[in-house]
């Protein structure tokens, strides 16, 4: 018994330390006496643990798939690696929100709790093996986000991004339970494996039944990761949440998301299936809306903040189309995307936050000259931006390549010319703003104050992945490959 | 010997670190070791021309590691006489071009690291075998462009650099498409990615479905890659970004962009889309033509129209490239020979009108014929200034194609390859050299004959730098011109092999 127990604890371990890791969070805060004390021992410990987590994560990389409590809940390379990105985009959203004005000190550690909230509901999703384990996941990750949303209490603009936030987040959840109840409803299962046996055996109205739950499932999930048409919440949200949350939601939560779609694409909609065929031409239309409305609307902004979130849901229409081809091929594009799209998103909201917080304002103009006040942030900044472009020798490059490959080896031409335009439309702002850091006269000498050293170290060593990926990314992309799903 | 590609092509990148370690005070050390840096280069590449076996079209000098398995991706790079000469002509301008960007004084460290990066993904693009690199390349090679245009520009910098980024970009993710298709094509095998196997027309019979309708594979992708290297030529109606990068460039990447840059896209017909899908650039061949010919006397038109003498000779590169793309369509050996002989001369001749226009800039801090208020801009420069007007007027004969100047062989080549397809695209491309008399002697006439104009009276006359760096020009449009062997004979087996390739279809 006691030996059961602490068998398949092996494989969990990364979710019950992120669990312990949030409870001694909320004591650690109740016991600083000082409400603006700076929450620096708390920051350490936080790292400490989740670098702890990230380590189980990386032992778990290579082991057995496992599915525990009664096959809810799947352990396999997918969900693992899907974690580790998640678990890093986590540290380093802590890590900015550490220097960042836009948290209040006196929140910081709240920040902590929060974000290490959403990642073991992340975790959750990711590893979810039938439905109930999914919509929880889904719900834990949501509750935390709405809060962190509005974080920033003083400001209006915040407290309307929680607002939106929950509001459509609340409503989006329901009509995914409500397709969920179809899908249970026609297949008499919530378990995947069941679910993705009974399928071939449906017919007529059933068929319908179980591809309208789908549609109204992947509502739910589409709110998630802000694929077109419910993409609308994503700029407000982003726009009114602090930097470091931005950060953090353009990376956790859409995550958890792809990796949830991912899996039940695989359960329903796998290669040869029978619902497939209309599902592909579903996703296919989403991904190309999502990246079409993101990438033309980014072109009109005057706020980085909010360019970086509809260039966000660009790189989500690009990620959906790995999810066009349900196999592992396409998984493994998703996962090398993920990876690349982790640093670069860190990188550049790391550098924006600097700044924001230095003028008071994330428009263009605080950007302009960088080059001859940072050069190093902006020679980065602008790697960071050719790579979010898809441009060689960064890794951007080679996560666009993967996409482009797989969609072509399953000839969809059409849907290759729409993210070749696309492609075109993002270079767009990302050297309008480019052209601002380099070409611009800057209008004092003054010192960013927030690149220390140690920050600047930071960023650098971020940056690493976003130059080497782009040339030596055969081992990355093994890992990525290796990381198959396993359903139970 | 194999390795010596490798050399001339990380050389460039080696420099670059060594100026970007260099301390930024030292401005002459950066300027040395930029020069030591393009002069072995170039020194490199006269070794390779030296032991270059003329009697082959195999590729030479190969070097093939594996580079991503998964994908059967090489860093696989190799010569032939095409890019023999493509070598030559990049080396050589750029070693001219560090020497012609002495008096660059903004930010010099890097600018010349730039320079430098730019030179080894020229060279990349002309090496790769592999279509995987060639296209890393060919997209890398914005990135410094960019910077150079867009920082070291003149006024409207920003607007030029941007349009020529995106422009090319657009072509490029067309042909990362129709890469990819390829790599499909093939089967996923060890070869798909390699330039010499794709080679041969392996793709005639394959079909694809594009938007509901069934499509020769061979069309649809030939196209594809059309509009890559069409771009990049630039082919009329492709060709609006190339006056705007020229104009707001500075002299030594304007000399780089019309003698080197604007080569890749007729090289990438030669090398890539020709002998891959042959039965389609057949099929193409009149469209080809017809484009180049447009472009031929669009181009001579727009340039007769300028009052900027930089705009001027941005619009004769139109028109010259206009020459080359109706060289490859004639499809025959003397068109193609031709084509590739235009695409070195044009190098030269053109090379040396940017770096003349450069100088007079230099002087007079404007490159108006005539001002936009009416007034001229020069007038009897001839008179003052006789060492900077003999050289004008030999890269001007050059460049208008006079016999016994390097211009005219490749011209002559071409009309000669292409008459027998397209009579009456010869003719009337005939007219084109016409006009492109005409302008050139007209705009010779406003700026070097009448009265000096008061304003430039204290202009100094070439010095001791600036007719160095003339001098191999000079000798390269004057002994090619005459004596065009040398070049002809490096290229004739690899031109020949393509256009028995091409005769088959």
């Amino acid at each position: 018994m006691i030996d059961q127990l602490f068998g398949f604890l092996d494989n969990y371990m990364p979710e019950v330390i992120s669990v312990v890791l949030m409870m001694s969070l909320l004591v650690a805060e109740s016991a600083v006496k000082d409400e603006h004390a700076p929450r620096v021992k708390i920051h350490f410990f936080t790292q400490a643990v989740l670098a702890v987590v990230l380590i189980c994560l990386f032992g778990n990389l290579g082991a057995k798939p496992v599915h525990i409590f009664h096959n809810a809940v799947t352990i396999d390379p997918f969900s693992t690696l899907v974690k580790i990105i998640m678990t890093i985009g986590t540290m380093g959203a802590i890590f900015i929100s550490q220097s960042s004005k836009d948290i209040y000190s006196n929140l910081k550690s709240e920040f902590m709790v929060m974000s290490v909230g959403v990642l073991i509901g992340g975790m959750l999703l990711a590893s979810a093996n039938n439905m109930l384990t999914l919509y929880l996941g889904i719900e834990i990750l949501s509750i935390l986000s709405y809060v962190m949303s509005s974080f920033k209490r003083e400001d209006s603009t915040s407290a309307e991004a929680g607002m939106k936030y929950a509001l459509y987040g609340g409503l989006s959840a329901g009509v995914a339970l409500f397709g969920i109840s179809h899908m249970y409803g026609a297949l008499g299962s919530i378990q995947f494996l069941e679910m993705m046996e009974k399928i071939p055996t449906l017919q007529g109205m059933q068929l319908t039944t179980v591809m309208m739950g789908s549609v109204l499932f992947f509502v739910g999930l589409g709110y998630k990761i802000s694929a077109f048409p419910f993409h609308m919440w994503t700029p407000d949200v982003y726009q009114g949440s602090p930097i470091p949350v931005t950060s953090f939601f353009a990376i956790v939560p859409k995550m958890a998301g792809l990796a949830a779609l991912i899996r039940v694409s695989n359960v329903f909609f796998a290669d040869g299936s029978v619902l497939s065929v209309s599902w592909v031409g579903l996703m296919m239309v989403i991904a190309a809306m999502t990246m079409t409305v993101g990438n033309v609307t980014a072109i009109g902004q005057n706020s980085v903040k909010r360019l970086l979130a509809f260039s966000s849901i660009g790189h989500v229409g690009m990620m959906i189309l790995g999810v066009v081809v349900a196999n592992e091929v396409g998984t493994r594009a998703i996962l090398f995307y993920g990876i690349t799209y982790l640093f670069m998103t860190l990188i550049a909201f790391y550098i924006t936050s600097h700044l924001s917080d230095m003028y008071g304002s994330d428009g263009y103009d605080v950007f302009r000259g960088l080059i001859y006040k940072h050069p190093l942030m902006a020679v980065i900044m602008v790697g960071v931006l050719f790579s979010l472009a898809g441009l060689p020798p960064f890794s951007g490059f080679v996560a666009k390549f993967n996409i482009f490959n797989i969609i072509i080896e399953k000839k969809y031409y059409g849907i290759a010319i729409v993210a070749a335009i696309n492609s075109v439309i993002a270079l767009y702002y990302y050297l309008k703003l480019a052209k601002t850091m380099i070409f611009g006269q800057a209008d004092g000498e003054e010192r960013v104050l927030g690149f220390t050293p140690a920050n600047q170290a930071v960023i650098a060593f971020l940056f690493i992945p976003v130059l080497f990926l782009g040339i030596f990314w055969e081992k990355v992309m093994t890992i990525a490959g290796n990381a198959t799903i396993y359903i139970k | 010997m194999n390795g010596i590609l490798n050399w001339v092509l990380w050389l460039p990148i080696i420099g670059a670190v060594a100026v970007l370690l260099a301390p930024k005070a030292k401005e002459n050390v950066i300027r040395m070791i930029t020069l030591v840096t393009t002069s072995v280069t170039l020194l490199l590449t006269v070794l390779l021309y030296l032991k270059f076996d003329t009697s082959t079209a195999d590729m030479q000098f190969v070097t093939k590691i594996p580079w991503i398995t998964q994908f059967h991706i090489n860093y696989h790079l190799g010569i032939d006489g095409i890019t023999m000469l493509m070598t030559f002509l990049n080396a050589l301008l750029f070693f001219i071009c560090t020497l012609s960007s002495w008096t660059v004084e903004k930010n010099v460290k890097a600018y010349f690291a730039l320079l430098l990066m730019l030179q080894s993904t020229v060279f990349g693009v002309f090496f790769a075998l592999d279509f995987f690199l060639f296209y890393v390349y060919w997209e890398v090679m914005l990135i410094p462009m960019f910077f150079l245009i867009g920082i070291w520009g003149g006024e409207n910098r920003e607007y030029a650099a941007i349009k020529f980024f995106l422009y090319t970009f657009f072509g490029g993710v067309f042909m990362l498409i129709g890469m990819v298709a390829l790599y499909y094509a093939t089967g996923k095998g060890p070869d798909s990615f390699s330039i010499l196997a794709l080679q041969g027309g392996h793709f005639v019979k394959e079909t694809i479905t594009l938007f509901g309708y069934t499509l020769s594979f061979e069309h649809v992708f030939f196209w594809f890659l059309f509009l890559g290297f069409a771009i990049k030529v630039p082919v009329f109606p492709f060709h609006t970004w190339l006056p705007h990068a020229h104009v707001q460039a500075p002299t030594a990447v304007s000399v780089i962009l019309a003698g080197v840059l604007l080569k890749m896209g007729t090289y990438g017909f030669l090398r890539i889309a020709f002998p891959i899908f042959p039965q389609a650039a057949v099929d193409s061949s009149t469209i080809i033509a017809v484009l180049g010919l447009i472009s031929v006397i669009y181009g001579a038109f727009c340039a007769m129209a300028q009052d900027d003498v930089k705009k001027l000779v941005a619009y004769s590169s139109v028109s010259h490239m206009g020459f080359v793309m109706l060289g490859l369509a004639a499809m025959t050996s003397q068109g193609m020979n031709g084509a590739v002989l235009q695409m070195f001369n044009h190098g030269t001749s053109t090379a040396m009108m940017f770096l003349l226009i450069g100088i007079i800039y230099e002087r007079s801090h404007h490159r108006w014929i005539v001002k936009p208020d009416g007034s001229k801009g020069y007038g009897g420069l001839a008179s003052q200034l006789p060492k900077y007007t003999t050289v004008f007027i030999i890269g001007m004969f050059a460049s208008m194609g006079l016999p016994g100047l390097s211009g005219f062989i490749s011209e002559a080549l071409i009309f000669l390859g292409i008459y027998p397809r397209f009579t009456t695209i010869t003719v009337i491309a005939v007219i084109g050299l016409l006009i492109g008399a005409a302008y050139l002697l007209w705009m010779f006439k406003r700026m070097f004959f009448g009265e000096p104009n008061p304003d430039n009276h204290d202009f100094d006359d070439m010095n001791a730098r600036e007719v160095f760096y003339m001098i191999p020009l000079c000798i390269c449009v004057v002994v090619f011109g005459i004596f065009p062997s040398p070049l002809l004979n490096v290229m004739k087996v690899s031109v020949g092999q393509l256009v028995d390739l091409l005769s088959k279809y």
